[in-house]
């Protein structure tokens, strides 16, 4: 019986346009790489409940696109699309990112395994082309409100009387 | 250097990697400049051109003392920061999360076929 590795991802802002999110897990690197990049595993993990995968459409070879659709709870639905850049199974992908209710958040999403003794630990990082982009996403990803939250928490941190929220 | 009123100050000021040294260091308590430079290796005007960035965006204060300026973290103006952070990671992780479930699921489909 493994130790359960729940919320033990690392995410670093390295710099301006770049988000590194860091992960390991108790599986070998062929099925990780398989979970990650076959469309049928990936419709099993991929939406945040209660969002549902509508379709998920993975052609992986260079120049291969792929397109995963979600319907949210309250029917709306928003996609994820891309072209891979490079495949190297089973230890790196490099995609492009679009989300496609901000074509300005273009971002390269460069995956990366690693497994040493039965633990994979997978490396995701997402460059973004700007800091719009990366700030759209970290409001995009399944947190809708986190950006507006974030900036109303700046705005009162660089607000002239410097109160910070209780 | 232009210095912009917008909200991206804070995020620029900490996405520096020598920046966020810093901040670290002053995790201890207030320090001097030079106190500074011995424990980062950097020289003085580095350190010194990175604190002004950190006082312009609020995230540290300083005060002098004799001839010696003593720098100090504003924990209250990083608390909130630290709690958008963690919701953003708590995204990621609810996601890989599942993935890992996902993954031990398979596991232990592939061993129970295997008996």
């Amino acid at each position: 019986m493994t130790r359960s590795r729940h919320g033990s991802a690392r995410i670093e802002f390295p710099n301006e346009l770049d988000v590194l999110i860091t992960r390991e897990f108790d599986a070998p690197i062929a099925l990780v790489f398989d979970v990650m990049t076959k469309p049928e595993h990936v419709s099993k993990w991929g939406a945040t409940p209660p969002d549902q995968t509508k379709e998920c459409s993975i052609d992986l070879r260079v120049g291969g696109a792929y397109h995963h659709v979600f319907v949210a709870g309250d029917g709306t639905e928003c996609s994820f699309r891309g072209t891979y850049l490079e495949v190297e199974p089973p230890i790196r992908t490099v995609k492009t990112w679009l989300f496609d209710g901000w074509p300005d958040a273009e971002a390269v999403e460069t995956m990366q395994l690693h497994e040493t003794d039965g633990v994979t630990t997978l490396t995701v990082r997402l460059a973004f082309r700007d800091k719009a982009g990366r700030d759209h996403m970290t409001r995009f990803d399944g947190q809708q409100d986190s950006f507006d939250a974030m900036e109303d928490i700046l705005r009162s941190l660089l607000g002239p009387t410097g109160t910070s929220p209780s | 250097m232009a210095r912009s009123p917008t909200t991206s100050d804070v995020f620029n000021a900490i996405a520096e990697v020598r920046r966020r040294e810093i901040l670290d260091a002053l995790m201890a308590g207030e320090k001097a400049v030079g106190t500074i430079v011995a424990d980062l290796s950097l020289s003085q005007p580095q350190v010194s051109k990175h604190l002004r960035v950190l006082s312009e965006v609020g995230l540290v204060k300083c005060r002098a003392q004799g001839r010696h300026r003593l720098y100090s973290l504003e924990p209250a103006r990083l608390r909130p920061l630290h709690e958008w952070l963690a919701r953003y990671e708590q995204m990621w992780n609810e996601r890989l999360d599942r993935m890992d479930d996902y993954l031990q699921e398979l596991q232990r489909r592939e061993s129970s076929s295997d008996t």
